[in-house]
């Protein structure tokens, strides 16, 4: 079991934005979170960070709290929005910045940036240009290239198919695919295209007001259930 | 047409606030102007009267016309540092039906509107009005007039030439640093004088009138020049910033450092790659010329050390205090990744601390040119400098780890408030009042130099306790860390 939550609670003027009574997550699942927006996502994806203190509860990654010490940091790798990016450096440096703090050298960071060559379309790479100065979907692919590359046991992407083009979108959802098979990695995605998060998860948590009122594992049906409960 | 393109701007101006700060900031800014011009008018109609006051038995016309070309020296520094370019309000007419030609004039006529191109001509025409025409007669005066006018001119178009080519060139900004603090050397060692040429130009222009022509005609070139490129370059994404390449940048003598040496490299980038945080460095360098204002002879013979130690710690630590004031605001925009990537806050620190000490350090060895004019300068500053590294920088930190004001690092430096709180005013208190502290009981009981050696001690002191500051700061960043992400994230 790699996460385990109790009695998360975060609230904001009154409003309670994430309500977890107990959720645990084992090694190796693909969890796809899905809900509209206020459900409370990104505030759960922020607090399995520790970027939000909970108002009550915890939240433990391989049976520590991630409030009490940095430990999950090791195993961790996430992006969740923009203000991940470190926008005037060029992606290079980025890749450089984030494997260095992995120990990864120099080489190492262009040897394993090669494999997303295609995932990148010639776009990212040696194009002179800071990330700031690049579109938000080029910005998407360096940030979630950058969680990759630090191989994870742990990923947490939001909204990760946003702002990307089709032809991208299919190329990360392989991609995904692939490395669930391939090592120990549990990966966390939020998403609003029902088809992409049924095609990539093993199992669906759908959140509505910070409550989590589905849990289900995929089947064929899931679909049809999830787009049953948007429309309703 | 231009009319057109000249309302538009003063609707976009009324128009574009919308946020209380910024309106605010508008007003006393406009406040600042106002003032500035009465003190000007003031000064310009008591000129003869000041000059006779402050410098009695000199030759009040000799006095003003070595005054002219020091104020327009003076000037071409503050515009370089505070005017605007006015570039980016043709971008929305680019694509029309409208000439070339016409934009560029645009620019250059809205380029005029500007309050450094008011002040020159409120402090120097009615001496010359008054005092000029009686001496040297009236075409003499419209001489000085046109002259003092083209001046103006000269320096406003030379300084948005300057601006624009030097765009995000560090070498160009380097280079005309350097030149400043040779004439400025050259000036206090008396080898050359602004005051003497500018005396022996305007003692011309008033004996031969027709003289003052050829400063109009540079001043005319100076505008083609400037109008000339702008033709040439009037393409939205060579007016924003340099065009070049990017590429990566490697401070290899900081890999030694560690995790700390990649963190400050980082940071080192942020602040040569963005805007104000650029900026505000860069005018860290102008306050430099600090020393030449405050150094005086008699305070260095008399041992009056408590007046040159505020310059010295802030000519020694000005990036500490520049800079620092804002930390870590500057990093607002990545704040989320930086706690969410695998760094540690203790690194996140260290490389605080180095970074700091490495500018101090630079500062310091810049500064001891100003050893030529005392040794005892070289004591105060290097007391200052200890000061700054032990001290300075732990008062700093400290207060970074209550300020979450994000800082947008685009915008200019000038007349910006955001990031200014209360804790970037309170924390200027201890870090400037405390070395006095430790002076003036110990130079009350024994002498000036106790009280520096007491300094420079305890700034040794705090370097070398950095351990026990490091897990203190740690602390105090962990209690608001929450707090400090949460401002950051709300960035306005």
């Amino acid at each position: 079991m790699i996460l385990e939550i109790n009695n998360l609670k975060k609230t904001y003027a009154d409003r309670t934005v994430v309500d977890i009574e107990y959720l645990f997550v084992n090694d190796g699942e693909t969890i796809g979170v899905v809900g509209n927006n206020g459900a409370g996502k990104t505030t759960l994806f922020r607090m399995l960070l520790d970027l939000i203190r909970p108002d009550t509860g915890e939240i433990l990654s391989k049976q520590q709290n991630v409030a009490a010490n940095d430990q999950w940091k090791n195993y961790t790798a996430s992006y969740l929005d923009e203000g991940f990016l470190i926008d005037y450096l060029t992606p290079e440096e980025y890749f450089i910045f984030i494997g260095s703090l992995h120990q990864m050298t120099k080489t190492d960071v262009k040897v394993y940036l090669h494999q997303y060559e295609e995932f990148f379309n010639g776009e990212i790479l040696d194009n002179g240009k800071y990330i700031r100065d690049f579109s938000k979907g080029n910005q998407n692919k360096v940030g979630i290239s950058a969680a990759l590359m630090q191989q994870p046991e742990l990923l947490i992407l939001d909204e990760p198919f946003a702002n990307l083009d089709p032809t991208t979108q299919i190329r990360l959802k392989t991609y995904l695919k692939s490395l669930t098979g391939s090592h120990k990695l549990t990966t966390l995605i939020s998403s609003h295209d029902l088809n992409h998060v049924t095609d990539v998860c093993s199992r669906i948590i759908l959140f509505e007001k910070g409550k989590i009122i589905k849990d289900l594992l995929t089947d064929k049906n899931t679909l049809n259930e999830l787009e049953t409960y948007f429309s309703g | 047409m231009l009319l057109t393109f000249l309302s538009h701007q003063w609707t976009s101006f009324w128009r574009s606030s919308g946020k209380g700060s910024v309106i605010a900031a508008q007003v006393i800014m406009g406040l600042l102007a106002l003032y500035i011009i009465v003190v000007a008018i003031l000064i310009g109609y008591q000129m003869e009267n000041l000059i006779a006051h402050f410098l009695p038995g000199k030759d009040t016309v000799e006095v003003f016309n070595g005054m002219i070309l020091y104020f327009f020296a003076i000037d071409f520094l503050a515009r370089l540092q505070m005017q605007e370019l006015p570039t980016l309000a043709v971008v929305p007419y680019l694509h029309l039906n409208i000439p070339r030609s016409k934009l560029v004039n645009f620019l250059n006529i809205r380029a005029l509107f500007s309050a450094f191109n008011i002040i020159p001509l409120l402090v120097f025409f009615p001496f010359c009005i008054l005092i000029i025409s009686d001496d040297y007669g009236v075409f003499a005066c419209i001489m000085y007039l046109l002259v003092i006018f083209s001046l103006m001119i000269f320096n406003n178009y030379a300084a948005l030439y300057f601006k624009r080519i030097s765009a995000g060139n560090a070498k160009i900004v380097l280079a005309g640093f350097f030149l400043l603090v040779t004439l400025g050397l050259l000036e206090y060692f008396k080898v050359l004088s602004i005051a003497i040429l500018s005396n022996s130009v305007f003692h011309y222009v008033a004996l031969q009138p027709a003289f003052g022509l050829l400063i109009i005609i540079l001043a005319v070139a100076m505008f083609m020049i400037n109008a000339q490129y702008l033709n040439n370059n009037l393409y939205i994404e060579e007016l924003k910033s340099s065009t070049g390449k990017k590429s990566g940048t490697d401070y290899p003598f900081l890999d030694r450092f560690g995790e700390a040496g990649t963190l400050v490299a980082l940071e080192i980038k942020l602040i040569l790659r963005n805007k104000r945080p650029r900026a505000t460095v860069s005018k860290g360098l102008i306050f430099l010329f600090y020393g030449i204002l405050l150094y005086k002879k008699d305070v260095i013979d008399n041992n009056q050390f408590w007046m040159l130690l505020f310059p010295a710690i802030f000519m020694t630590g000005n990036m500490i205090i520049l800079y620092g004031q804002f930390m870590f605001g500057w990093q607002g925009a990545e704040f989320d990744g930086m706690l969410a990537n695998k760094t540690n806050i203790s690194t996140f620190f260290r490389a605080k601390f180095l970074l700091l000490t490495i500018s101090s350090t630079l500062l310091t060895i810049i500064t001891s040119l100003y050893g030529l004019m005392s040794w005892k300068i070289l004591a105060v500053q290097l007391a200052a400098y200890f000061y700054n590294i032990g001290i300075g920088t732990v008062i700093v930190l400290y207060f970074a780890t209550r300020n979450s004001k994000y800082i947008d690092l685009k915008k200019g430096a000038s007349f910006n408030w955001q990031g200014v709180g209360a804790t970037s005013m309170i924390m200027s208190i201890p870090l400037l009042l405390s070395p006095y502290v430790i002076y003036i009981p110990l130079t009350a009981i024994g002498n000036p130099y106790w009280g520096l050696a007491g300094i420079a001690i305890l700034g040794i002191a705090g370097f070398f306790t950095r351990e026990f500051w490091l897990t203190f700061l740690v602390k105090e960043f962990n209690k608001r860390k929450y707090t400090i992400a949460e401002g950051f994230r709300e960035q306005s």
